[in-house]
């Protein structure tokens, strides 16, 4: 293994928030955001964002947006190193590399309070680092993430719990820490609720699969186009087929893409080099949802990538069986459910941690 | 009256507005790019100044500006799902389509379409 290469396990951060002035909540100009058949009776929120706050919130993680896009529910960016999904209330931000992406959270908070937005919950999440000594404070450890993270939180935040949820497998394990203003479920609606998230991390790609998000030595195409044409040769664009796609290809090699249809969104991040491969998935989906619908995603998504080991989380309020589903699923497609862990945390849910490897031929 | 619109980006407002400049990019036979926008669309709002610059760099071409929710008959009938979507347009039909704000994309997809109108 490399001393040091570039780190595929991303942070995550998700933050909602409430609008506690209804007056500054409602967007005139915009009539057909505020219809009830969208559910976005609260308007525009966190969408109104002008772009240089959002640009300062990005560079204190250092990150710059390479492309965007948006539809009536939220709007989806790529960023250089990753993603970000702004919805009206709720704000998720996915970022690799040496980024430091908890300094995000103070100019969030800051520029949401101008939009008359207050933080109402707080969940931040990654695996382990493969190169942990590279991380830059304050991701030089756990501990360290939690005590940074909770100085920026406001104190209504009050119900906090910081775990790492551990596997059969040394490389993978899961860290999450949620905060909430919140006890019970009273915090998110309905909608919310019924909204399930699935974050894969897959470490030692298959070479075949690895050797696609390579780009070509002076293959003359732009980083849409090449980011286009992986999307196409690896069955990337099967895995959701409705869904539009936002690619980009990295020179020389990796890949970032985000999925949006309707209100959900998708991303994709890849880490193609041989002795650290890394590749990650998220999307989410709803208890209503057809049941078969995750199991296909999830095998297609195994398919494409033939990572010799994965880890799978799900957080839900509402349907804590979603798990059941992902074994079941990539049992199918020859992986092996070697660990499964799970704790519950305040407004996030219950959080399943599952981790597979490979059946050798 | 095409001089005066000539280094901006046209907004049509109206379907009337709308059919007179499509028509008379036909005539013209010159390169139309139609940026689908939105009021509540951030992207939209990033790449604004961008088609902004380009339209004053590009004469030779016509920049329309459409707003989803103002031509929401225009939107549908160009199946537009997502915004910004920045639809390319020889004479009456569609010769490319990008879709979200992708600067480089945007500026390499008009020089294709224009290039191509000059060696014809």
């Amino acid at each position: 293994m490399a001393v040091s290469g570039f780190e595929g396990f991303e942070k995550r951060l998700e933050l909602h928030f409430f609008g506690d002035d209804p007056l500054l909540m409602d967007d005139n100009v915009n009539n057909s955001c505020n219809n009830n058949m969208l559910g976005l009776q609260l308007g525009l929120g966190l969408r109104r964002l002008d772009f240089d706050s959002l640009q300062q919130v990005l560079h204190a993680v250092q990150c710059t947006v390479v492309s965007a896009v948006g539809n009536h529910y939220f709007d989806s960016y790529v960023l250089s190193e990753s993603s970000l999904f702004v919805y009206p209330t709720k704000i998720i931000i996915k970022t690799c590399g040496t980024t430091q992406l908890l300094k995000s959270v103070r100019p969030m908070v800051h520029h949401a309070r101008r939009l008359g937005l207050s933080l109402s919950s707080v969940r931040y999440t990654r695996g382990n680092f493969i190169f942990p000594e590279s991380q830059p404070f304050p991701h030089t450890s756990f501990q360290n993430e939690v005590v940074f993270l909770e100085d920026c939180l406001p104190p209504t935040l009050r119900f906090r719990k910081a775990s790492v949820m551990p596997s059969s497998l040394s490389s993978h394990s899961w860290h999450v820490f949620t905060a909430s203003a919140d006890d019970g479920d009273a915090v998110s609606d309905d909608e919310d609720e019924a909204i399930f998230t699935v974050e894969i991390c897959m470490t030692e790609l298959g070479a075949a699969s690895a050797a696609k998000f390579f780009r070509r030595p002076n293959d003359g195409q732009t980083p849409d186009s090449a980011g286009k044409e992986m999307t196409e040769i690896t069955g990337i664009g099967n895995i959701i087929p409705r869904a539009l796609i936002c690619d980009y290809a990295f020179d020389p090699c990796g890949y970032s893409m985000n999925g949006v249809l309707g209100d959900r969104y998708s991303t994709i991040h890849v880490t193609p080099e041989d002795g650290y491969s890394y590749a990650s998935f998220e999307t989410v989906g709803s208890v209503y949802d057809d049941k078969n619908d995750l199991a296909r995603v999830l095998k297609k998504v195994a398919q494409v990538f033939r990572p010799a080991k994965m880890s799978v989380s799900t957080t839900s309020c509402a349907s804590p069986e979603v798990w059941k589903r992902v074994a079941a699923a990539l049992e199918t497609v020859g992986l092996k459910c070697r660990s499964c862990a799970a704790d519950e945390f305040p407004a996030a849910g219950t959080v399943v941690y599952q981790t597979f490897t490979a059946r050798r031929k | 009256m095409a001089a005066a619109e000539e280094g901006q980006v046209v907004s049509c407002h109206t379907i009337e507005a709308w059919n007179e400049q499509l028509q008379k990019g036909n005539e013209s036979k010159k390169l139309v790019v139609v940026d689908f926008t939105a009021s509540w669309c951030a992207p939209c709002r990033f790449i604004s100044p961008f088609l902004a610059d380009m339209a004053k760099r590009l004469p030779e071409v016509t920049f329309l500006k459409v707003d989803v929710d103002e031509l929401k008959s225009v939107a549908q009938d160009w199946a537009v799902e997502a915004m910004p979507t920045f639809m390319f347009l020889k004479e009456g039909s569609i010769v490319d389509k990008v879709v979200g704000a992708r600067r480089e994309q945007l500026q390499q997809t008009v020089d294709k379409h224009k290039t191509s109108s000059a060696s014809a």
